[in-house]
């Protein structure tokens, strides 16, 4: 009893914690691999296809640092794989007439465009996020439709070089660190965690709340565009489809961020976002890996979510959960 | 000579059809503690709140040092000089001491966009410090902290940029005596630097001792504004009723015996780390007062009475030999609880009064599965009227109410349920003297009809007056026992309490 009472107050340190947390990822990541190395020692886990799973997780995890900001407020956004697709058509057009240049700015700039009508309609229309992103997705698959003139698009050899190291892990690291030091170091981290506390509250500190709403469905969105550029340069092509199959796209991004959230009290969101989705990439993987039908993956995937963040995020006893 | 800071001038404020402030006009002076009270609806928290740029202005202006205050939130208040320390909770959490303390302040630390948290939490720490507040750290989520000491980082957050006019509403009610003492001191202080306190609390003695002068308001109006040394708790409450209020506010009986008969037996009852072996009888048509310092335990002890505590030990009984193990067995055996912290643990704010009545009768109601509204609505209205809230109708939603009226509500909920034993925690707290008189005469009347009562509270005067027994607990444990006795003094209480 006691040694439990003493592990519980250690956690509260702030430094103990983080390490705690890390350690607890790190240990899960190492779970996972062994248990898929055992049994699928020839298919899975050697250095190179590590490297291959990490650099494969690193996309979501850029979505997901953004859709961080959206969810610590309480609010939801389904559009994020339309706004890949989409994104990633308009790099790819303009990568046509101006190479990389047309690539990071188109894909940034329409990023950051979605991000931007996505939170003026929701705080205008003052309907619930969720409900105004869906409508927003569907727009957004016709438009990608309408801007690919129905043809699948290919980027140019020559400007595939965010498909590999270094250049998708530098592109990666950027974002991290951006989205870690907005966290940390600018009003901006506070005033999201102040408006997903009590808005009430916040707005009467002062908050520009809608502001704040808008800011962070732009950020969301501008770190989709870079999840759109890594998309399109490991895909080689992007085609435009609708129907909302672009939903499929927004949940390991997800997943990923409920990782960060589930852990926000022990260490860094980013780093558990950054671990936590490369966890992910190697269940699914290490599924691949031993030929797996892919519904299943998905069902295990899931599974392992919702075990992982059970045993990790204690509520105690009687708490209220939402 | 005395120099007005704050003047309000006419002020008024309409909520729908409910004139909450009618033309209010006061004059505040520098280094003045002025206490401000008034029954529940009288409106002063409207009035405070207009000066702290929580609500506009329908009418009228409040003019701060010569010039007209033009404030749309709290922050632009703060930048005034006016602060508010409120009755709820006050800080945010998932956010840090430091967080708290200088939300919305921010940009003394920002450049360039960028946040010297470091910074800021240095500063804090030395606030922290400055206050007392050593067992606060500034780096630490506010959540790791008790009610208390939660409002008491709200205090380093309403008073550090030393404030011209502080506000405190209804503050002390939540606090312990410990709590109540800093916070008296910080008053102090500030009269002593020259700037002024707008005092706000049910505690008429409390405001007595503390502020210079009091204003009281009914009904949205003025009443008088007086000199705390010229008057007694008695003045002030006709004041606040403007009517001869009974000599008969408590019981007046003595001397009745309590009866043979057991409803409720609790033995060895403990819960690890906060009470220990409590073993009593509780008979009928009695009314078991319990006493003590806030952290006695009594509360958490009311909670595991009613099943509400998961690591409880020991046993709580019926005579019918039924173990309350959990809430809902404690309810279907006609037990009704009502907790210390009303909005949060006994009314659902935004629901309908109707539906906070009929909540735990709703089974009882239905005909078939399927529940009528007319039904609800006669049995709501019933019970809503036998407890004279003041509403509106039986549709409006709670979190309108005073509240007293809130309180009313939740007793009108366990009146319907036509509970036998009910568990009170501190049942008067924050009401004002007219409520109050209203729960006493139900609680008698309840006794009368052979109902059983468990009340838990912190005002003494309340437990000499109402109960047939008191049981005072002391750091978990049951510390005294006292029989009902015109001759018990608050002293003999207060002795076994420390």
């Amino acid at each position: 009893m006691n040694l439990i009472h003493r592990f519980q107050e250690l956690k509260t340190d702030k430094r103990f914690a983080s390490y705690y947390g890390v350690f607890l990822l790190l240990f899960l990541a190492f779970l996972f691999w062994s248990i898929f190395r055992i049994l699928s020692p020839e298919n899975f886990g050697s250095l190179n296809n590590m490297s291959y799973y990490f650099q494969s997780s690193i996309i979501y995890s850029v979505g997901a640092c953004g859709f961080y900001f959206i969810v610590i407020m309480g609010l939801f956004d389904f559009s994020i794989g339309a706004n890949v697709v989409l994104s990633s058509i308009v790099g790819v057009v303009l990568s046509k007439h101006f190479g990389y240049a047309g690539l990071l700015i188109g894909c940034l700039v329409c990023g950051a465009l979605i991000g931007f009508i996505n939170g003026f309609l929701y705080v205008r229309l003052k309907i619930p996020s969720m409900i105004v992103t869906v409508g927003l997705m569907l727009i957004y698959e016709s438009l990608a439709y309408f801007v690919a003139q129905g043809q699948k698009q290919t980027l140019d050899p020559a400007l595939r070089g965010f498909a590999k190291a270094p250049g998708n892990i530098l592109l990666a690291l950027i974002v991290f660190v951006l989205a870690g030091l907005i966290l940390k170091y600018t009003k901006i981290g506070t005033y999201c965690y102040a408006i997903g506390s009590n808005e009430r509250m916040a707005e009467n500190m002062g908050i520009n709340v809608n502001r704040y709403k808008i800011l962070g469905f732009v950020l969301l969105h501008f770190f989709v565009g870079v999840m759109a550029i890594l998309a399109v340069s490991y895909g080689t092509s992007m085609t435009a489809v609708t129907g909302m199959s672009s939903m499929a796209r927004n949940f390991t991004p997800l997943m990923g961020c409920f990782f960060g959230v589930a852990f926000r009290k022990y260490c860094s969101p980013v780093i558990a976002i950054i671990i936590g989705e490369m966890i992910i990439s190697i269940i699914f993987n290490g599924f691949v890996a031993l030929g797996a039908p892919t519904t299943i993956q998905n069902v295990i995937t899931g599974a392992a979510l919702l075990i992982i963040v059970a045993s990790t995020a204690r509520a105690p006893r009687g708490a209220v959960v939402k | 000579m005395a120099e007005i800071i704050l003047e309000a001038q006419n002020v008024s404020k309409a909520f729908g059809i409910t004139q909450a402030v009618n033309k209010v006009s006061l004059t505040f002076n520098k280094g003045e503690i002025r206490g401000l009270i008034g029954e529940n609806g009288s409106g002063k928290s409207t009035f405070v709140s207009m000066l702290c740029g929580i609500y506009p202005l329908d009418e009228g202006k409040f003019i701060l040092e010569g010039k007209e205050l033009n404030i749309k939130n709290q922050v632009e208040a703060n930048l005034n000089g006016i602060s508010i320390i409120v009755q709820e909770m006050g800080t945010l959490s998932g956010l840090t001491v430091a967080e708290n303390i200088f939300l919305g302040h921010e940009s003394k630390f920002v450049q360039y966009g960028i946040k010297n948290t470091a910074a800021m939490n240095r500063e804090a720490e030395r606030l922290l410090n400055e206050y007392g507040f050593y067992h606060i750290n500034a780096t630490s989520m506010v959540d790791h902290y008790t009610f208390e000491d939660r409002k008491l980082i709200e205090v380093v957050k309403a008073t550090y940029f030393n404030p011209k006019i502080l506000v405190i509403d209804e503050t002390t009610t939540a606090l312990s005596q410990h709590g109540r003492e800093e916070l008296y001191k910080h008053m102090k202080r500030i009269k002593e630097e020259g700037n002024t306190v707008i005092f706000i609390s049910h505690d008429l003695s409390e405001v007595i001792e503390h502020c210079d002068t009091i204003s009281v308001l009914r009904d949205g109006e003025l009443i008088d504004t007086v000199k705390s040394s010229e008057v007694t708790e008695d003045d002030l409450k006709l004041l606040m009723v403007g009517r001869e209020l009974g000599s008969k506010y408590y019981r007046t009986d003595y001397g009745e015996p309590i009866s043979h008969e057991v409803v409720l037996s609790v033995e060895n009852v403990s819960i690890p780390g906060q009470i220990e072996n409590i073993s009593f009888n509780l008979h009928k048509g009695e009314i078991l007062g319990f006493g003590g310092l806030s952290d006695c335990g009594m509360h958490e002890l009311g909670k595991a009475i009613f099943g509400a505590v998961y690591n409880r030990e020991g046993q709580v009984m019926l005579a019918d030999g039924t173990n309350i193990d959990s809430i809902p067995v404690a309810i279907k055996n006609n037990m009704a609880y009502t907790s210390k912290d009303r909005d949060n643990e006994s009314l659902v704010s935004n629901e309908t009064i109707r539906n906070n009545i009929c909540l735990p009768s709703v089974s009882d109601l239905a005909e078939r599965g399927m529940l009528w509204s007319k039904k609800l609505k006669q049995f709501a209205e019933k019970f809503a009227n036998m407890m004279s809230v003041r509403m509106a109708n039986i549709d409006q939603f709670v979190f309108e109410l005073s509240g007293g009226n809130k309180q009313k509500v939740v007793l009108a909920r366990w009146l319907g349920k036509d509970s036998d034993i009910i568990i009170l925690d501190s049942p008067t707290r924050g009401i004002d003297v007219k409520v109050k008189a209203d729960i006493y005469a139900l609680m008698d009347d309840l006794r009368r009809k052979g109902k059983s009562i468990i009340m838990i509270s912190e005002e003494i005067q309340e437990l000499l007056g109402m109960s047939d027994r008191i049981i005072i607990m002391k750091d978990g444990k049951i510390s005294a026992e006292f029989m009902r006795d015109p001759e018990l003094s608050e002293e003999d209480l207060i002795k076994t309490m420390i």
